[in-house]
């Protein structure tokens, strides 16, 4: 047992560091703990993307072919560790990188990808993932935005909505209902949709938070042609699981903190700690020991599927152990820093102007939702790894458009 | 990164899994608590299987293998309820580097040892103190070893071996032995965490294994999401506690400095965890689950002594908090 690189990965993350040190200048920097806003500057993060994609560091375990690096999973993560330490933001088109570029390369027509996936990985577009809607959340295949045939064309109508950079995307992919009379996984179809096409409207969702870091997405008889499907029609279900095991992989958690970490959490309770009272301190440091043993059990667990990978394994269900894991700790971590402010804590930012922790913690109900909510996690870990039996369904063999959606 | 077991630890933990359950019957828990025997598989057997001395030096008769090839068979014996407790060992093992002779009557059972907590003129309830001759304890700075007076409570959980004890003799093996002290401890508390573990592992088995059969308004609860989801929240609890237990067990043998904040994370997640684990077994069997019969009590009462001992959840978030603004997560 150690917590120490393999040659081989030792020698991959010192290439790494090199490149991005070499490049350092011409990269988009933040914050510990920061994001950066596609809102305002994107033209900054798609360059920052483009360098990174001539040095080599993005598709790392996309095949060659392809324009990847033909990499592991452990290379991947190595690089968004030794990314995350030379403070460069999330890829702008992280969603590309890890859902849509792989599901263009498992479905889509030679045509498609020699079109497509070169310009994705240098950010020259943007891609956005269009599935969720108002009245399909959870249950992604109760979706109603429609496509209808018309000649060599397919017209979509409906609405999509949480849909991670929809303002600056050039393309999507979207998940459509092109049988209603087929069961409801049985009549969907994928398509790529040209995000500037006549009849997309994308307008800014704005969260709890505050922030606007989701969209919503409203197609009027928008056209796409038929040669943009992504697998027959009626197999849209199936191109949707390839994305949504590609997500399990990209955000399974090896090892990487969800939300604030520990480190920050610490730094926070020496400033802070002092200035409360003997009775609130003592309360304050069980707070901050629970979120701290919480943030590390999390982590420590992400370290064993981070061997996993480096051992050759794929994520599998327990993956979303760390999903939960990550975001009770994020609970957790968020509400001791709150705690940490003192009489601070009723105001949205600090008399300096900090929101940090404020926005920390309005971000965590959204974390237990986002990305399988806490509950379809805990469906998921029952019945796959407790072996538990599902919930028995009415609306897996009924016509969709029956009624029993 | 490598952090797994290694081979060899997986074969100790599935030969340590063989011996646990075929020497130590659950009925074996539930006679200690009515005063109709003693916790199994009891002193002998473990030194017999050299399981006392895994962490003892070969030089003193041992294993001289590392805390974590002790917290994998721990793992194991938690599992069952198992006493006396290899905590016992694993501390005593720390506290004895420098008595090899001790060290060796701790491997081969011939002396049969607890470790007070607290003062030696009385002590703290101590772990497997109960039926011990030989005591080791802290004594003004010194590590001293002697002869005491038992004095045992009514066990809430008879496998743990609790008693207070009040030292009759005292002989001085180490002066100024504080760190040796708290790093013992601190090893001990990983062991505990370990057993903690194993039981709380258990303990959602036998959980899922009756939703998995039990049936109400004609479909099986497992089925239901009220009791999936609660066990799944006890699993989740498990499977994190497994990470913490061997970073800490890795920390005590190849990263000191480490120790202290892994031991206090540990310790304080094992609590919560095998006492969620517990309560979940007891409420998921329904009327069964709470009676005398039925097993799932044992592991309640196990958990409801563990959290308090060597130190309770409070102290080691504490301990946590105060490392962590001190730099210790680097």
């Amino acid at each position: 047992m150690d917590f120490d690189d393999t040659p081989d990965e030792a020698a991959y993350r010192a290439q790494a560091r090199a490149l991005l040190a070499e490049h350092d200048a011409e990269l988009l920097h933040v914050r510990p703990g920061e994001s950066a806003d596609a809102r305002l500057r994107e033209a900054e993060l798609r360059a920052t993307q483009r360098v990174l994609a001539d040095a080599g560091l993005v598709g790392v375990t996309w095949p060659r072919e392809y324009g990847g690096q033909g990499g592991t999973l452990v290379q991947q993560a190595i690089v968004a560790q030794e990314l995350s330490r030379a403070r460069v933001p999330t890829l702008i088109n992280h969603i590309g990188i890890g859902m849509c570029g792989p599901t263009v390369i498992a479905h889509g027509s030679d045509d498609q990808r020699s079109r497509y996936l070169a310009r994705l990985l240098r950010a020259d577009d943007v891609w956005c993932q269009l599935f969720s809607e108002p009245a399909s959340g959870s249950d992604l295949a109760a979706l109603r935005t429609s496509a209808v045939r018309d000649g060599e064309d397919w017209v979509v109508n409906g609405q999509k909505v949480w849909t991670t950079l929809a303002h600056v995307a050039d393309f999507g992919i979207l998940l459509t209902r092109t049988d209603p009379e087929r069961p409801k996984h049985a009549g969907l179809t994928m398509f790529v949709v040209d995000m500037h096409a006549p009849g997309v409207t994308v307008r800014p969702l704005r969260q709890m938070s505050g922030d606007a870091g989701f969209n919503e997405v409203f197609f009027d008889d928008v056209r796409i042609p038929d040669s943009e499907r992504l697998g027959e029609p009626g197999e849209g279900w199936r191109v949707a699981l390839t994305t949504l095991m590609n997500e399990r992989v990209a955000i399974g958690g090896a090892g990487s903190d969800i939300g604030q970490s520990a480190e920050a959490l610490a730094a926070h309770t020496r400033d802070r700690l002092p200035a409360l009272g003997a009775e609130q301190q003592a309360l304050a440091r069980q707070a901050v020991g629970r979120a701290l043993v919480a943030a590390l059990a999390a982590r420590y667990t992400g370290y064993r599927r981070f061997t996993t990978l480096s051992q050759g394994g794929v994520p599998g269900p327990e993956a979303s152990a760390g999903k939960l894991g990550g975001t009770a700790a994020a609970r957790l971590v968020s509400d001791a820093g709150v705690r940490l402010l003192g009489d601070d804590a009723v105001y949205g930012a600090t008399a300096d102007g900090d929101e940090t922790w404020q926005k920390a913690a309005a971000y965590v109900p959204g974390i237990a939702i986002a990305g399988g909510t806490d509950q379809v996690l805990r469906n998921i870990l029952g019945e796959r790894v407790l072996g538990l039996p599902a919930e028995p369904r009415t609306d897996k063999t009924a016509p969709f458009s029956g009624g029993r959606r | 990164m490598n952090f797994d077991l290694s081979d060899d630890q997986r074969a100790a933990a599935a030969g340590a899994r063989e011996f646990f359950t075929g020497s130590v019957p659950l009925s074996a828990a539930r006679a200690a608590l009515e005063g109709d025997g003693a916790p199994a598989p009891g002193r002998k057997a473990l030194a017999d299987i050299g399981f006392l001395g895994i962490t003892v030096p070969e030089s003193a008769g041992g294993a001289g293998g590392s805390v974590l090839d002790l917290a994998v068979v721990a793992e194991q014996g938690g599992a069952v309820l198992a006493g006396p407790s290899l905590v016992t060992a694993a501390r005593a093992a720390v506290l004895l580097e420098g008595a090899p002779d001790l060290a060796t009557q701790l491997a081969d059972g011939s002396a049969a040892m607890a470790v007070l907590d607290g003062p030696v003129t009385g002590s703290a309830p101590s772990l497997d103190a109960a039926d011990a001759t030989l005591f080791l304890g802290l004594d003004d700075g010194a590590l001293v070893v002697g002869e005491g007076e038992v004095v045992p409570g009514r066990p809430l959980d008879a496998t743990r071996g609790l008693a207070s004890v009040r030292l009759t003799s005292r002989r001085v093996l180490a002066e100024d032995a504080g760190e040796l002290w708290a790093r013992a401890r601190a090893v001990g508390a990983v062991v505990m965490a370990a057993e903690d573990l194993g039981a709380a592992d258990r303990a959602v088995l036998m959980g899922v294994q009756y939703a998995q059969q039990r049936e109400a308004f004609g479909r099986v609860i497992g089925s239901y999401q009220a009791v999936k989801h609660m066990l799944v929240d006890a699993w989740v609890g498990v499977d994190q506690l497994r990470s913490l237990v061997w970073w800490a067990a890795w920390a005590a043998d190849s990263a000191p400095g480490e120790l202290p904040l892994a031991a206090a994370a540990a310790k304080a997640y094992a609590a919560e965890v095998f006492e969620r684990a517990a309560e979940t077994v007891v409420q998921v069997h329904g009327g069964i689950g709470f009676t005398w019969e039925h097993d799932a009590h044992l592991y309640w009462r196990r958990a409801r002594v563990d959290r308090l001992l060597l130190g309770d959840a409070a102290e080691h978030l504490d301990a946590v908090a105060r490392l962590a603004v001190d730099g210790a997560l680097g």
